[in-house]
């Protein structure tokens, strides 16, 4: 199982909090479009989950991601976003013009809270993982001073 | 007129955190603090009708006070004279 946890209290509140936290960013995430939250709120909730657990259970938890990897993601999130940017500027349509998206579907509406939801998509994926990005900077920062 | 009675004992929390932060020697004190003046920032912005506004701002909240005490391994907990 990895590394033990930290005691009672942590143990318990982990395994509550976490698997909570992390389909309530599902949620906001999905939901963007109908209610208050969006892609970037989803993503700070996303990371949240990620850092408790790097918080409870240090470097070597099993639920992680790793520095280097999250910048790699990071950069797949900002290519999912300007991947539907300019893909309707290949069929005759303006920068982020969702009507113009190669999809069929039976209302305008629905091709619209796709390119939505793809946005969403993308920002969701760059803030969480720049957010552990900037937490496995800080604790790898003050562990190599001591 | 509750209303009211409420938003202006919320800010007068916010204005009381904001000075404990400001006064505070334990570094780890004003970061709770801190998060004891986005707690009450979230309410202040819920109460005056933008629940986005007060989403962003609890969830940002959470993230920066874990960075903080993060960095408060580098920094030292207690403050110079």
């Amino acid at each position: 199982m990895g590394k033990p946890f930290g005691g009672v209290v942590l143990n318990s509140a982990f395994r509550v909090i976490v698997p909570f936290t992390i389909v309530y960013g599902i949620y906001v995430l999905t939901h963007g479009e109908f209610s208050p939250g969006g892609g970037f709120q989803a993503g700070a909730l996303l990371a949240i989950g990620v850092v408790l657990a790097r918080l409870v259970q240090g470097q070597d938890t099993k639920f992680n991601i790793k520095g280097t990897h999250a910048v790699m993601l990071a950069g797949v999130g900002a290519f999912i976003y300007a991947l539907t940017g300019f893909l309707p500027m290949f069929f005759g349509g303006n920068f982020l013009e969702y009507a113009y998206l190669p999809v069929h579907m039976h209302e305008a509406a629905e091709v619209h809270a796709l390119g939505i939801l793809m946005i969403e998509i993308g920002v969701t994926l760059t803030v969480m993982m720049t957010i552990i990005d900037i937490m496995d900077a800080l604790v790898r920062e003050s562990d190599s001073d001591e | 007129m509750q209303i009211l009675t409420l938003e202006a004992i919320l800010l007068l929390f916010l204005i009381a955190a904001t000075i404990a932060i400001i006064m505070c020697r334990d570094l780890l004190a004003a970061v709770v603090m801190f998060s004891v003046f986005s707690f009450c920032a979230v309410l202040a912005y819920l109460m005056m009708g933008a629940p986005d506004v007060a989403f962003t701002e609890a969830v940002i909240g959470t993230v920066s006070t874990i960075f903080m005490v993060a960095a408060l391994k580098k920094v030292g907990r207690w403050c110079k004279k």
